[in-house]
């Protein structure tokens, strides 16, 4: 489906996301975090959701974007299927030296049943441990573990 | 690195003090030296990081179930003065309150055993657990607060249990200074209608048997004799702790820039106690440690439900009394005595179990003269065990000792060699029935994937910093 792999860790689980725009990478990274939960082809379109996050750094940015999507999971269920983020910009330096770094993004989904979707992992948190957003021959690449 | 570490004595090895620049302290890590062999590197480095934060006392400690955390590693210990150190959210871990109780019974294991398919259905209707699932509770702003000053008060105010079980519980199944309005809108959202679910991954409840006495004085004074049923469940603050946790790591990450603490690691993120961020921290934290004990009480509430259904028998001939009930992930304001000295620490528990000795003052009457009980889960397939704490753990762990086996599996390693398996099978062969709500979470927690916790007991045994008083052994076992 998206184009991310996971990596194996112990007592946990991580994903790496790809993409050839850094909006693209977000964008692999949340579907690869939807697919740990269940298998992607069982969920059908039916709700959306616009959500948006802000941080001073792309890290942050990332960490509370996948914290935003397991907040709606785990809180009303909610599982997505097509994920489309529309802004997503970081811009430079206050005077504290901090960013404000922005995204928006719109969800197409459902919600999670468990008679008729398979639970896989149930993720708690999006971590900082071993984290990486990179640039590496006009490839972005993402690294992200999760907490089970 | 690795080469750097010193071995004291056949329980524990030193990290030096200059191990790695910035560290105020050495490290101790309680393995033998078999189990010194699966040590990761990072989580050596782990426990070297913490032992360059603020305030640290004597030494950054770690559990023969030592592994690699998010900051602090799993199995970590560590304590800070009041004046001058730290909390840190990394040090509990994103499941606060995470921990153990169990329960005992008259059964016999012959009688359960020919009942245990029965019974494995019962609870597993009646305790929700698994991916996505939703708890019986429906709490609403009013009695989410309540609930979360008062913990398992709580749940026995709502019939969950009796108020003889509070007096089992580590502190008494609710911690003084939770304050529910430091608490986020979406952790109240969260955890609405989770109180009174198991959750997935390692948590479960199971159905085990006593296989060997180790202390016969103790285990009779515990009330555990050979060949009766006991009932473990393990389980914490479910999603209402993840967004505690989630939520102040961010408040945490602001705190390092103000109070500019340099940290070899972002997940290390903390605040001076005496910051308002640290204190707000602790409130919050608090409240999700009453959330958890509430948790604990409403589970087992169901479990002793289910063994009333199907064994048609009353609640004084089933004699399922609460033993004890442990938290491995926590932190809290302690007095220990450090170099002759008597301090009020914090001390950070992070996949580690509290021990205190025999004669202190914050254990029940009940078990003043034996010491605290201590609940070590293993895997599903081997054995969980019951110790007591003691004084060599107060003189030299702030009366801690381990939390459970540690994995040496990754998850998806699991799930690759569990492949063409029934794991369920396997398991029902060597007598243990088990329902699992997902398909995957039996084989991540196949036995193999974890270190035999025996050996991790052992250590702790042979080191002095708990007892060994009785084996359990599972018999049929929820996972969600």
């Amino acid at each position: 489906m998206g184009n991310f792999e996971y990596i194996d860790i112990s007592g946990d689980v991580g994903l790496r996301a790809f993409g050839s725009t850094l909006k693209e990478a977000f964008l692999n990274a949340s579907l690869g975090m939807y697919s740990l939960i269940t298998n992607l082809d069982s969920i059908a379109v039916e709700k959306t959701a616009a959500l948006s996050v802000e941080s001073h750094s792309l890290d942050g940015l990332l960490v509370s974007w996948l914290n935003e999507l397991i907040f709606r999971f785990d809180t009303y269920g909610f599982i997505g299927k097509k994920v489309t983020i529309d802004t997503l910009e970081c811009d430079t330096g206050n005077r504290a030296g901090l960013n404000t770094c922005k995204l928006s993004a719109v969800i197409e989904g459902e919600e999670f049943d468990p008679g008729r979707h398979e639970g896989k992992f149930l993720i708690k948190a999006a971590t900082y441990h071993r984290l990486r957003i990179e640039k590496t021959d006009g490839q972005w690449e993402i690294s992200v573990i999760f907490d089970i | 690195m690795l080469e750097k570490l010193k071995r004291i004595d056949e329980t524990k090895i030193e990290i030096p003090a200059d191990y790695k620049p910035g560290m105020r302290v050495g490290g101790i890590i309680y393995v033998d030296e078999v189990l010194e062999k699966a040590l990761e590197t990072q989580s050596v480095e782990q426990v070297a990081n913490v032992a360059t934060l603020p305030g640290i006392v004597k030494a950054s400690m770690a559990m023969p179930d030592i592994h690699t955390g998010y900051g602090f590693a799993i199995g970590g210990v560590a304590a800070f003065e009041l004046e001058g150190g730290i909390v840190s959210p990394g040090g509990v871990g994103y499941d606060i309150n995470c921990g153990v109780r169990l329960l005992r019974s008259n059964l016999k294991r012959e009688e359960a055993a020919l009942r245990m398919k029965d019974l494995v259905g019962v609870l597993y209707t009646e305790i929700p657990s698994g991916v996505g699932s939703k708890g019986k509770i429906r709490l609403d702003p009013g009695n989410e607060r309540e609930l979360l000053l008062r913990g398992a008060r709580w749940a026995v105010e709502q019939g969950f249990g009796n108020a003889e079980d509070l007096g089992k519980i580590e502190s008494g199944g609710c911690i003084d200074g939770a304050d529910p309005s430091l608490i986020s809108s979406k952790a109240y959202e969260r955890g609405r209608a989770q109180q009174g679910t198991l959750g997935s991954g390692n948590h479960f409840l199971e159905v085990q048997y006593i296989d060997e006495i180790y202390d016969e004085k103790a285990a009779n004074s515990l009330g555990l004799f050979k060949d009766h049923v006991t009932v473990m469940i393990h389980t914490g603050s479910r999603g209402f702790g993840h967004q505690v946790c989630t939520d102040f790591l961010e408040v945490m990450e602001r705190a390092i820039n103000k109070y500019r603490i340099g940290l070899p690691d972002k997940e290390l993120a903390c605040a001076p106690l005496e910051s308002p961020e640290a204190r707000d921290y602790l409130a919050a934290m608090r409240a999700a440690a009453n959330y958890a004990w509430a948790n604990r009480q409403c589970i087992m509430h169901w479990a002793r439900e289910a063994f009333l259904k199907v064994f048609q028998a009353s609640p004084k001939k089933l004699g399922m009394e609460l033993i004890y009930d442990v938290a491995h992930n926590i932190a809290k304001i302690e007095d220990h005595e450090v170099n002759g000295k008597k301090m009020k620490l914090i001390v950070h528990r992070k996949g580690a179990t509290r021990a205190f000795p025999p004669g202190h003052p914050e254990l029940p009457e009940i078990y003043r003269p034996l010491g605290q009980p201590v609940l070590i889960p293993g895997d599903m397939g081997r054995a969980s065990y019951v110790l007591l704490g003691t004084e060599k753990a107060m003189k030299e762990t702030f009366g801690s000792t381990c939390h459970g086996a540690g994995r040496i599996m990754s998850r998806h390693q699991a799930i690759k060699r569990a492949k063409g398996r029934a794991i369920w099978r396997e398991m029902e062969d060597r007598g243990i029935i088990v329902r699992s709500a997902g398909r995957e979470t039996l084989a991540e927690e196949m036995s193999e994937a974890y270190k035999d916790i025996s050996s991790v007991v052992d250590v702790v045994h042979r080191a002095g910093i708990s007892k060994k008083v009785a084996r359990l052994r599972p018999l049929g076992v929820i996972k969600g």
